[in-house]
């Protein structure tokens, strides 16, 4: 159970990482990370909610789609899911936490697009993992959007001082960027656990 | 709102991709073989077009306050249905495109074609809308499954074309496509991420180089017009 | 109030109707797809046990202490042998693999069904190029006591190729221990 763990966690965050191996959460991944402080608010956002969408989403699959031979539902049923929790996450976090609303506020409205979310809740699926099992991919999955936003704004807030052709001016620059960190995660491939 | 003029943003100055540079997460993650490119641009192509004409058929009638919701719930819908019908008659393609069938329901440009165009148009215009915009993909998604393959793989049109015995297409992801040059020689890089990062930002920075080329052009020939009118008076 | 309640009325609505359509969709859909993932594991037992016919599955409590990393464990009508679905980790995630193992407690074939190996190197375990064949074939004949040494391991692989030998091993001890 514990080496499942550890594995489902390593893999998550560095070796199969959701943006750099997966390209999933591409588009938050670009528009957000200008600047580092930003793009860490985003990351620790999507790891709240991806841990939540993970724990409820399982629980509704497994409790309510499945024995009802509903699982053909799975893709509607998620993404409802996951609008209502990012929704109510928003006035629970408004009311209650001010100061954390006011810290990732602007960003919860944006998670519900998100593919990393609906991904990992989808994915919990096919690979058949349990509670606890979805639960943890769910926010090492997001560990792992963190690292990898808040590495790539870094990258990012330097490559503004490059010089560049003109036509790569904007979005190209940033994907030519990320093709060099997506490099460097390639390393990670071919690690062992244990 | 004609359809000549539809279809040139819808393929070139409005491209989805290229322009608007929304729905890359697939773009980038599954262009590895013609098959796939070719596989995830129509299913796509069909739930934008479907989702356009039922948008654009029930916006009076739904409520301002929930109108996002019942969007995604179309668009959902339509995705199961794609998701559903390719499990069943295609399953090649479906075990290659893997989640990134249901996770079109978070695809930008559909709920983005909702928001933008349906709720403002008719159901003809939403439904040349759809097509023109989904042509616009597959494209994006063509040029980079094509780019991809033959340089990484040296091979064209994968999954899809046979070769082995005479030129057939095949339906089941089988075929090994038509060889260039020999696997070994390929830049097997590129059909790792890396290549998917990379081959989008190229093909983003031609767009803009064109797209700047062609205003420059037509500002080039604005002035001398201004400037034969000036002579002429 | 009342506007909520119009609201949640509409939104239920269009819920339901989409509902019923995917329902009548699925119900179109459900049967091609069930009888092609039968046929699908049918043909890959059959890869694994050439000598198998039709497959039944065996009861989990027969294999209990194996739970961990077998899945299933399927033994063949005509007495050919039993074929056994694994789960393991390999170089990066699991590995999902039918080892056919024949009525001598050899190993009859390896077919694997899922992995998430890097592509060029691990990858060649599972692919269909002359260097995966080799690899695969030459696991045929052997028994539990198989090591690295035995088998034509793929260079550069070295921990994809340990870890498909040790998860043969494994499926041959358990369906040993079935009796």
């Amino acid at each position: 159970m514990l080496f499942n763990i550890i594995s489902i966690s390593l893999g998550a965050i560095l070796i199969n990482n959701f943006i750099f191996s997966q390209f999933l959460g591409c588009c938050p991944f670009l528009g957000c990370s200008n600047k580092v402080d930003t793009a860490f608010g985003m990351g620790v956002a999507v790891i709240f909610v991806m841990g939540m969408a993970s724990a409820i989403c399982w629980l509704i699959d497994t409790y309510i789609l499945v024995p009802l031979g509903l699982a053909f539902l799975e893709t509607l049923a998620f993404i409802l899911i996951i609008a209502a929790l990012v929704q109510l996450v928003e006035m629970f976090l408004k009311k209650s936490v001010p100061s954390l609303y006011s810290a990732l506020g602007i960003y919860l409205p944006l998670i519900t697009t998100n593919c990393a979310v609906l991904g990992v809740v989808l994915l919990n699926v096919q690979n058949h993992y349990n509670f606890i099992e979805s639960v943890v991919y769910g926010i090492t999955g997001g560990i792992g959007f963190l690292l990898a936003i808040v590495l790539f704004a870094s990258v990012r807030e330097r490559v503004q001082f490059a010089e560049y052709p003109e036509c790569f001016e904007g979005f190209p620059i940033c994907l030519v960027s990320a093709a060099l960190v997506a490099l460097a995660f390639m390393g990670f491939s071919g690690m062992q656990i244990f | 709102m004609n359809i000549k003029n539809q279809f040139k943003e819808g393929l070139i100055t409005n491209n989805p991709v290229l322009v608007q540079q929304i729905g890359m997460c697939a773009t980038m993650a599954i262009t590895t073989s013609l098959f796939n490119g070719l596989g995830m641009g129509l299913s796509v192509l069909i739930i934008l077009t479907c989702c356009n004409v039922v948008v654009s058929m029930i916006r009076k009638i739904i409520p301002e306050e929930i109108r996002l919701a019942i969007f995604v719930v179309v668009i959902a819908g339509f995705v199961t249905i794609v998701d559903l019908l390719l499990q069943a008659f295609i399953p090649a393609l479906s075990e290659a495109l893997g989640v990134f069938i249901p996770l079109i329901v978070v695809n930008c440009i559909i709920i983005g074609r909702a928001e933008a165009f349906c709720q403002k148009n008719t159901v003809a215009a939403s439904f040349f809308d759809g097509i023109f915009q989904g042509l616009g993909y597959t494209l994006v998604l063509l040029a980079m499954s094509i780019v991809r393959e033959l340089l990484g793989k040296g091979t064209f049109g994968g999954g899809l074309i046979d070769v082995s015995n005479g030129f057939h297409l095949t339906m089941d992801g089988s075929g090994a496509g038509i060889t260039i040059f020999s696997g070994e020689y390929g830049a097997k890089v590129l059909t790792m991420p890396f290549g998917g990062f990379l081959t989008l930002g190229v093909l983003i920075a031609l767009m803009q180089y064109a797209l700047k080329k062609s205003a420059k052009k037509k500002e080039l020939a604005a002035r001398a017009a201004e400037e034969e009118k000036e002579v002429e008076e | 109030m009342n506007k909520i309640f119009k609201l949640t009325v509409v939104l239920f609505l269009i819920c339901a109707i989409v509902a019923a359509v995917l329902g009548e969709v699925n119900a179109v859909t459900i049967g091609p797809i069930t009888t092609r993932q039968k046929e699908k594991t049918e043909s890959a037992y059959k890869a694994v046990l050439p000598e198998g016919d039709s497959f039944t599955e065996i009861e989990p409590s027969a294999y209990a202490a194996y739970k961990s990393t077998i899945d299933k464990i399927s033994a063949a009508d005509n007495g050919a042998g039993h074929v056994v679905e694994t789960t393991f980790s390999g170089a990066q995630g699991s590995i999902t693999m039918a080892v056919g193992v024949d009525s001598d407690g050899k190993c009859a074939g390896i077919s694997i069904i899922k992995h998430s190996e890097t592509s060029g190197l691990g990858e060649v375990a599972a692919s269909a190029s002359e260097r995966g064949v080799n690899f695969r074939s030459s696991f045929i004949g052997k028994d539990e006591s198989i090591t690295i040494q035995d088998i034509d391991a793929i260079t550069g692989a070295t921990i994809t190729s340990k870890a498909v030998t040790g998860a043969v091993s494994t499926a041959i001890q358990a369906v040993k221990a079935l009796g």
